[in-house]
């Protein structure tokens, strides 16, 4: 692919695919369906905002996003105004893929929300670096999952034997009633599946500062992880790698 | 140039985007064919199935109230043409008349539909052009569905089982 073309593939990627992508997190993320098949759309709750916030703070400190470089006065107005609905529709899909795997009510719903926010609050004080964060997140809304839409969607489905029955009956015991678990079709699992990836391939898509090539970021942060040995030992074969064309030229 | 031309592309495509997901949060529609009839009347586009309409009519006439309803519901699933729901209204308060008694569940349903005509007339006055028809404004409906699920002494007035269904 020449120069030109991938600048106008990033520069579309950018301005539009991205935030077309994330909204279509939004969009999915509050997405359920009845066992009559039928929709419910369910705006984020308070709490996912909160988480969203929260998540936001971590993709600035984790260098995910280098904010004075998406909103600068340095860009044009209408590349400000660009990026800015991109990161307030990076902070909707955020909470509402929050909301995807947040069970909607009871007991497990705050179970849910403070094991978020907990982890969301520790890795506040945790070095990271962008790769490393969207690797965590992987993991965090994978458990997440698992755990609502297979663990639990498997035990309250009212198509189950009785052993998982059983043991659906006996957990809503033990909580005294307050587990209080809505039942949709598994319909709902697989469009959360998909709302989860999509999301993470966004965030794939994401780059610390628009105009950058993702690449001069991630060999940055490899560069910073080296010895001091071993940063002098690459400088040195850089310099040398930048000298070769001019030898070339010189001798030839 | 080609760069703010992406850039107004992309916040044209976010923005619109962006508003139909608030709609579509805030319409709530339970199937796809409820999408697609909401954003028809959001459009102004929206028009009754006249030939289901019809049918209803018809059925009505010959006082099958339940299907009658059933095919206005298929002909105005967004339940937004004055006509129709002046004609469902009708169709509660006739199966629900009694000579003796009213259906109250039938009339409550009756006064939410002629309530829905009401608020779709432009000027809030409903009047349907059918000499068939006793009734023939949205008020004069409305009063008699809410006349006939109120509890007052006139009913227990004898002369009542001689009153006319409109």
């Amino acid at each position: 692919m020449s120069g030109a073309s991938t600048a106008a593939a990033s520069l579309f990627t950018r301005h539009v695919l991205l935030p077309l992508v994330l909204l279509t997190v939004a969009l999915l993320g509050g997405l359920r369906v009845r066992p009559d098949q039928s929709f419910l759309f369910l705006a984020p709750p308070l709490v996912t905002l909160v988480m969203a916030a929260l998540l936001m703070a971590l993709f600035a400190r984790g260098g995910l996003i280098l904010l004075e470089r998406w909103v600068s006065g340095r860009q044009t107005a209408l590349a400000n105004v660009s990026h800015a609905l991109t990161l307030l529709a990076l902070f909707f899909a955020s909470a509402q893929a929050f909301n995807s795997v947040l069970p909607e009510r009871g007991l497990l719903h705050w179970v849910f929300a403070l094991f978020f926010l907990w982890t969301l609050w520790n890795d506040q004080f945790a070095p990271f670096d962008p790769y490393r964060l969207i690797r965590s997140l992987c993991v965090l809304f994978g458990t997440a999952f698992v755990l609502k839409h297979m663990l639990l969607a498997s035990l309250y489905s009212p198509r189950v034997g009785w052993g998982r029955r059983l043991m659906g009956a006996l957990l809503e015991g033990a909580s005294l009633g307050t587990l209080d678990v809505a039942v949709f079709a598994p319909a709902t699992g697989y469009v959360s599946f998909f709302t989860l990836a999509l999301y993470v391939g966004a965030l794939a898509l994401v780059r610390p500062a628009p105009d950058e090539d993702g690449d001069v970021r991630r060999l940055l942060g490899e560069y910073r992880r080296l010895s001091t040995p071993e940063r002098a030992a690459l400088r040195e074969a850089l310099g040398e790698e930048g000298e070769r064309p001019v030898r070339s030229r010189l001798t030839s | 140039m080609r760069t703010a031309l992406v850039q107004g592309l992309g916040v044209l495509a976010t923005l619109t985007y962006g508003g139909f997901i608030g709609w579509i949060y805030a319409t709530q529609p339970r199937t796809l064919q409820e999408v697609a009839t909401t954003a028809q009347v959001a459009a102004g586009v929206y028009e009754v199935d006249a030939a289901r309409f019809q049918q209803g009519l018809e059925l009505f006439r010959r006082e099958q109230f339940r299907a009658a309803r059933d095919e206005w519901s298929r002909a105005d699933p967004a339940q937004h043409d004055p006509r129709t729901q002046f004609y469902v209204a009708y169709a509660y308060y006739r199966e629900g008349w009694g000579r003796l008694h009213h259906d109250d569940a039938l009339y409550r349903q009756g006064t939410l539909a002629v309530s829905r005509a009401i608020a779709l007339s432009p000027q809030g006055a409903y009047v349907v052009d059918d000499p068939t028809l006793p009734m023939r404004t949205a008020a004069e409906l409305e009063a008699e569905l809410e006349k006939g699920v109120e509890r007052t002494w006139s009913d227990l007035n004898p002369m009542r089982v001689l009153e006319p269904r409109k």
